[in-house]
């Protein structure tokens, strides 16, 4: 059973449809993450599982009690803030002991989770300080451990690394990786980078304008995006988007270049349709397939490998990984790949399977 | 600490001299003033003022009228801003909502602050007005006998402190509203996630961030009431028998009644020291060291 249920929540204000009839299943244990571009409602799903915000209509669900009219205090989740949100005016130790004073529990006891959670996150050195004593990574820490000394159900996540620097950011990530696997507790977590949701997530909810536009796990949504949306908003460099057009053997002809053959598709695509191949910069460094000719603008050295960026002889720009030569400015470089990696788009953006 | 002007800056030269005028200038008159009040000066033995050291202070610990002036002032001054502090608190948290009129509202709470006391005060009277005035015929309504606001010795001070509040509660509003609304609203909803009910939130997490702005408008509120002078003088002129007369009128009056130029600066200086001592407390008490919460 679903640990927690989001049945057709939708939620508007004024005239903004903020969520859309969403649905969503979180297993026990699992780490969902709510993924999308800024605005696409995914922390006003987030607030309304919390309870902070009250839905227009839908149900939500927790373990098995229908919550959808509880206040946030009655529902038992712990909420991480991208702002920390820890009480300015406690210490370290008031700020987690704050939960369990609010459920009445005795000090010795109280003392003892306070105490507990303190060693689990390494900050016993910081529990007599004010938060404002404290840099971003150690709010956060302490922010995490004001959610974990209640031990509830559900863990929901706002952002919770957006505001830390990038190095404190892939630490904390593993932290609470790590803090995951250990606790073994369900974890809602909202964010817009897709690194994370793809480190962290067994499951990605990704959300565009209120509407889900796809869920599946991390890889699926890699390798099998539904869309142009998901395949362009996961991986990074970006998905390259190429038109093409249906000939009259089924291959997709590349604008002017190449042909490319995806006969392989169940759907059968009639002569003169204009589709888009979405190829993954990391599947044009190939031996063998499809050629492309790339005319370099700029190359990154990432060390291990390079990202090219240029145009092809269509005018359309393309970013290509190059494991083995860095070319420079002006150059003109083969690019190949294997017809089996390019995903067919409609014109909507939906894909052609 | 980069901002603090080295013997090399060249911007010294405009702000210090500032500085040096200021310090002369306000350490002079002070000066001056303690020197006269140790002196017996009255315009009505003009020219034959003489050194009489201590004896203005010592008269002043045996002065009836004065002891009960500053009794007066303090009761004036503690029950203003506790009253306004709580009221005003209490207005803002109530309005701590979006609601349709809200500019129009905060617009409405700048007009008793805006009105010049002589105006406050004359309405005032008028509404305290024993025969004519709204007050009594509002208690009327609710079945309650006349009231003499301003004639009754027991309840002019009441009806003072009434016009007082009605004047600066809105200056609290104002302070602290502003205050919540730059105040993060992560943290209360942390709180109502953590369990807290509403009261609690308020209790735990909301007041004590407006700590800091609920201290600095109450000592702003306490200054303000212990130099209270305008309301006094519109509405009551100190009496019915004196009942009205704060430390601060007693001065007004022994300088410009009696003419006892010295002693009325004793009474000042007396004022002053009170004052500081007590609102010194009150930062301390306010503002603690360890912690800075």
């Amino acid at each position: 059973m679903a640990q927690l249920s989001i049945r057709s929540v939708s939620k508007s204000y004024g005239a903004v449809q903020v969520l859309d009839d969403v649905s969503v299943e979180v297993e026990e244990g699992s780490f969902v993450v709510l993924l999308g571009p800024s605005g696409c409602g995914k922390s006003t799903l987030l607030h309304a599982i919390a309870g902070l915000n009250p839905i227009d209509s839908g149900t939500i669900v927790i373990g098995d009690r229908n919550v959808t009219k509880l206040p946030a205090r009655d529902r038992d989740v712990a909420m991480v803030f991208q702002s920390y949100a820890l009480y300015p005016t406690m210490t370290v130790a008031q700020n987690i002991a704050f939960p369990l004073k609010m459920r009445g529990l005795d000090r010795r006891t109280s003392d003892e989770k306070v105490a507990g959670v303190a060693r689990l996150l390494q900050i016993e050195p910081l529990m007599s300080r004010l938060p404002r004593e404290l840099s971003g990574g150690q709010r956060q820490r302490v922010a995490i451990g004001r959610a974990l000394v209640r031990d509830p159900r559900l863990f929901l996540f706002d952002e919770p690394l957006s505001n830390l620097d990038a190095a404190l950011r892939t630490e904390l990530r593993a932290e609470i990786k790590r803090l995951h696997q250990s606790i073994r507790r369900t974890m809602v977590y909202v964010t817009h980078d897709q690194t994370e949701a793809l480190t962290l997530a067994d499951k990605i909810v990704v959300l565009k304008a209120g509407k889900i536009e796809q869920t599946g796990t991390p890889l699926s949504l890699y390798d099998d995006p539904d869309n142009a949306f998901v395949a362009g908003f996961i991986g990074t460099p970006r998905m390259n988007f190429l038109k093409a057009t249906v000939a009259d053997d089924g291959k997709a002809l590349l604008a002017g270049e190449a042909r490319v053959d995806i006969t392989h598709l169940a759907t059968r695509l009639e002569n003169g349709r204009a589709v888009t191949l979405g190829i993954r910069p990391e599947h044009l460094d190939e031996k063998d397939g499809v050629t492309l000719s790339l005319s370099v603008d700029v190359t990154e050295h990432l060390g291990s490998t390079s990202y090219v960026h240029g145009a092809l002889a269509s005018g359309e720009s393309v970013v290509a990984e190059r494991r083995e030569d860095q070319p420079g400015f002006g150059e003109t470089i083969t690019l190949r790949f294997q017809s089996t990696r390019a995903r067919v788009f409609d014109g909507e953006g939906s894909r052609i399977r | 600490m980069s901002t603090v002007a080295t013997a090399s800056d060249p911007t010294r030269h405009f702000f210090q001299p500032v500085i040096v005028c200021l310090t002369v200038a306000s350490v002079a008159l002070t000066l001056f003033v303690i020197w006269i009040s140790l002196h017996d000066l009255s315009l009505m033995r003009a020219g034959r003022e003489k050194f009489i050291g201590l004896d203005n202070y010592l008269r002043f610990l045996g002065d009836p009228r004065a002891m009960a002036a500053l009794w007066r002032t303090v009761l004036f001054t503690t029950l203003a801003t506790v009253i306004e502090i709580a009221l005003g608190l209490a207005v803002v948290l109530f309005l701590d909502r979006d609601f349709a009129m809200k500019r129009l509202v905060r617009t409405l709470l700048l007009v008793p602050i805006i009105m010049t006391p002589v105006v406050v005060g004359l309405t005032w009277r008028f509404l305290f007005d024993p025969a004519t005035g709204m007050a009594n015929y509002l208690l009327s309504l609710v079945g309650i006998a006349q009231v003499d606001w301003l004639g009754s010795p027991r309840i002019a001070l009441f009806a003072v402190l009434i016009a007082d509040i009605w004047q600066w509660t809105p200056f609290v509003i104002l302070l602290v509203m502003a205050a919540l609304e730059s105040a993060p609203t992560d943290p209360l909803n942390a709180a109502r996630v953590d369990g807290a009910r509403e009261w609690q939130v308020t209790w735990y997490v909301l007041l004590p961030m407006l700590r800091r702005a609920l201290a600095i408008v109450a000592l702003i509120r306490a200054i303000d009431s212990i130099k209270a002078f305008d309301l006094f003088y519109i509405m009551t002129r100190g009496g019915p028998a004196l009942s009205t007369e704060t430390l601060n009128y007693y001065g007004y009056i022994v300088a410009f009644t009696n003419f006892d130029i010295s002693y009325s600066l004793a009474v000042a200086i007396i004022l002053t020291i009170f004052t500081n001592v007590a609102l010194l407390t009150m930062y301390s008490v306010l503002f603690p060291k360890t912690g800075d919460r």
